[in-house]
């Protein structure tokens, strides 16, 4: 911090006090932040007092596995967004057509919807009698109580952060950009994957972050199809119904430094990433 | 090259409507409107980015509604010339050839030397947001040449430049349009640029071709009111045919008569008298042996533009513009509040109807 107050944005030189109105603004904006500082202290605090207690459960191995499951089946949820996702933002960002608006309401209905229904709904849609579960299930894939029913939850749950993300990033990139290209010799894929693509690349970065996070916090949705195996969130429910708050305190804190340190990584590291221009 | 023939085309709220033109090999074709009149729309159609819902399009005799822009073998350049802005220049003109699949000798071989020929070797490894507009205009240019086009669709390319680099930048156009034997389709606002480098005009307003011709035709005899306000037409004074004679009309306007070249008028027949404004000359007497087109009036107000005088008048119908030559308003002693007499030849005087008649009575 420098003692002519440069760190303050928007701050003018010529004035010695920062703009009264963002300075309400960020006293206001500050009591979210507050709010969750309270909530990390009122778990951090009782766990730090107690180290060895909070170390013997981090080194549990049944917390280790659920913590690795929940990042893998988030990681797993992602790259099958990733796959399907972005194809269906292009189109949503591109393309006019009849109907648009309801698929638009259907790409944001697990935003809307409590987590419960979401969960009856994968079920319903997965179980072993259900219109997709059934053929999976001929097929040898399985999705009551098995991985493979985490990781559909978590799409379902997470889709509409990753393709609401995506399709801003290319709706940013000037649809000149792409006709240039056409007219260059590109086909539309090429023209896609060359230019498009790359010029959404902290968009899709993003849009990944958010869906990741957004999956390895479900709960709900999850123990509807498979409450085994145990994910961190079933893990955590399950210690307080059985073990008490002390316990589900230190497991949810061990998973809360997990989660800061890897998405304070994944944050830093979108720094670095595409910014060729003020438009995109 | 480029035949249009009955073109509609609707995006949204707006459609191009029945759209039929010609443009022949090696033009350099003009087409101009107001804004949002349709103009960029109907260069990406030749370029084949929209398809049209009715009509032809031929591309060296040939229909194209089903080949891809990719195979048309026509570049386009927009007004912010869009460069990759995460691609070098080298990466950027080399785009198109690559995506051609020209052998990696002989892009880097076609790259270096339209890089030289374009002055911009030295900014190989810059991305476009370090560059400045007339530098991002040559690689836009390089860019879209490289691939040896035969036609070449610009669209308001010299808007965003200032007035010295788009000075060297048209006829810089002019000379490219030579050195690579092309067809150029050039849209833009600008009567400078159309005058500099049009061997044709097209006016489009509100999705129609309402006009086409030589650049003097559109601009020295506007074909309708709106192109005669479009192409900078200073005075726009509305009246009615109420005679002809002799290869003339005669155009009342309030208590005023003006004579115009006939253009195939009659009597009855809503027009305006369109004058440039240096064709009005301006006298404190009345003008000797002329009888028509003489109107009396009241200088408001003078501002001078190096040799020439622009003035404001008040008639007895409506404020006309006329430019003065300054030696002129010293011998005559023009000053503003001044009653003198304004005058301009028959033939200099343009009877246009207007698109839409009803709004115009």
């Amino acid at each position: 911090m420098k003692g002519d107050r440069s760190w303050w944005k928007g701050h003018r030189s010529s004035h010695r006090l920062p703009d009264a109105c963002l300075l309400s603004f960020a006293l206001f904006g500050s009591l979210i932040v507050v709010l969750t500082v309270l909530a990390i202290l009122s778990l951090a605090v009782p766990e730090v007092g107690d180290i060895p207690h909070l170390l013997e459960v981090a080194a549990k191995g049944r917390i280790v596995d659920s913590i690795l499951l929940t990042m893998g089946a988030g990681l797993n949820a992602v790259l099958i967004l990733l796959l399907f996702g972005i194809p269906l933002a292009y189109v949503l960002a591109r393309v006019n057509f009849r109907g648009k608006g309801i698929v638009e309401s259907l790409v944001d209905l697990p935003l809307m919807l409590p987590h419960t229904i979401a969960g009856i709904m994968v079920y319903l849609l997965f179980m072993e009698r259900g219109p997709l579960g059934a053929p999976l299930a001929q097929a040898g894939i399985f999705f009551e109580d098995a991985y493979a029913g985490v990781v559909v939850a978590m799409v379902f749950v997470s889709s509409p952060y990753l393709i609401n993300s995506v399709r801003e990033g290319f709706e940013n990139v000037p649809l000149h950009i792409e006709n240039v290209a056409r007219t260059l010799g590109a086909s539309r894929f090429q023209a896609f994957a060359r230019v498009v693509l790359p010029l959404s690349v902290r968009h899709i970065y993003s849009g990944a972050i958010l869906a990741w996070g957004r999956a390895i916090g479900e709960f709900a949705a999850i123990i509807m199809i498979a409450y085994y195996p145990m994910v961190i969130s079933t893990v955590i429910y399950y210690t307080f119904t059985t073990q008490g708050i002390k316990e589900a305190r230190s497991v949810a804190f061990v998973f809360l430094v997990v989660c800061l340190a890897v998405f304070g990584l994944l944050r830093f590291l979108t720094r670095f990433m595409g910014k060729y221009d003020d438009r995109i | 090259m480029i035949e249009f023939d009955g073109i509609s085309l609707r995006l949204g709220e707006f459609s191009l409507r029945d759209v039929t033109l010609h443009i022949g090999t090696g033009e350099y074709f003009f087409i101009i409107g107001p804004s949002g009149a349709g103009k960029t729309v109907l260069l990406e159609a030749i370029a084949g980015l929209h398809s049209p819902d009715g009509g032809r399009i031929l591309l060296r005799q040939k229909d194209v509604r089903t080949t891809p822009p990719e195979d048309r073998r026509i570049s386009l350049m927009y007004q912010d010339y869009s460069l990759f802005p995460h691609m070098t220049v080298e990466e950027n003109i080399s785009f198109g050839l690559k995506m051609q699949q020209v052998s990696p000798e002989k892009v880097k071989e076609r790259v270096r030397r339209i890089m030289e020929r374009f002055g911009i070797a030295n900014l190989a490894n810059r991305l476009p947001r370090t560059m400045s507009g007339g530098e991002q205009q040559r690689v836009a240019l390089a860019r879209a040449l490289v691939v040896e086009p035969d036609v070449l669709l610009l669209d308001e390319p010299l808007a965003a430049l200032d007035p010295i680099t788009r000075d060297f930048f048209t006829r810089e156009l002019a000379r490219i349009r030579e050195e690579y034997g092309l067809t150029v389709v050039h849209v833009s606002h600008s009567r400078e640029e159309a005058l500099r480098l049009a061997t044709r005009v097209a006016v489009i307003i509100d999705g129609r071709l309402v006009a086409e011709g030589t650049r003097e035709e559109i601009f020295s005899a506007p074909p309708y009111r709106e192109i005669a306000r479009f192409v900078g037409m200073e005075n726009i004074l509305d009246g009615e045919v109420i005679g002809t004679a002799g290869g003339y009309v005669t155009i009342r306007i309030g208590k005023c008569r003006l004579r115009a070249p006939d253009r195939g008028l009659k009597e009855g027949d809503k027009v305006a008298a369109c004058i440039r404004a240096h064709e009005i000359r301006i006298s404190p007497t009345p003008p000797a042996g002329r009888e028509e087109n003489v109107l009396s009036g009241r200088i408001v107000s003078m501002l001078s533009d190096g040799a020439m005088v622009r003035m404001t008048l008040e008639t007895p119908f409506t404020p006309m513009i006329a430019d003065v030559h300054r030696s002129k308003v010293i011998r005559h002693g023009l000053k503003e509040g001044m009653e003198v007499f304004l005058w301009c030849p028959p033939d200099a005087v343009v009877a246009a109807p207007s698109l839409h008649p009803v709004e115009s009575s």
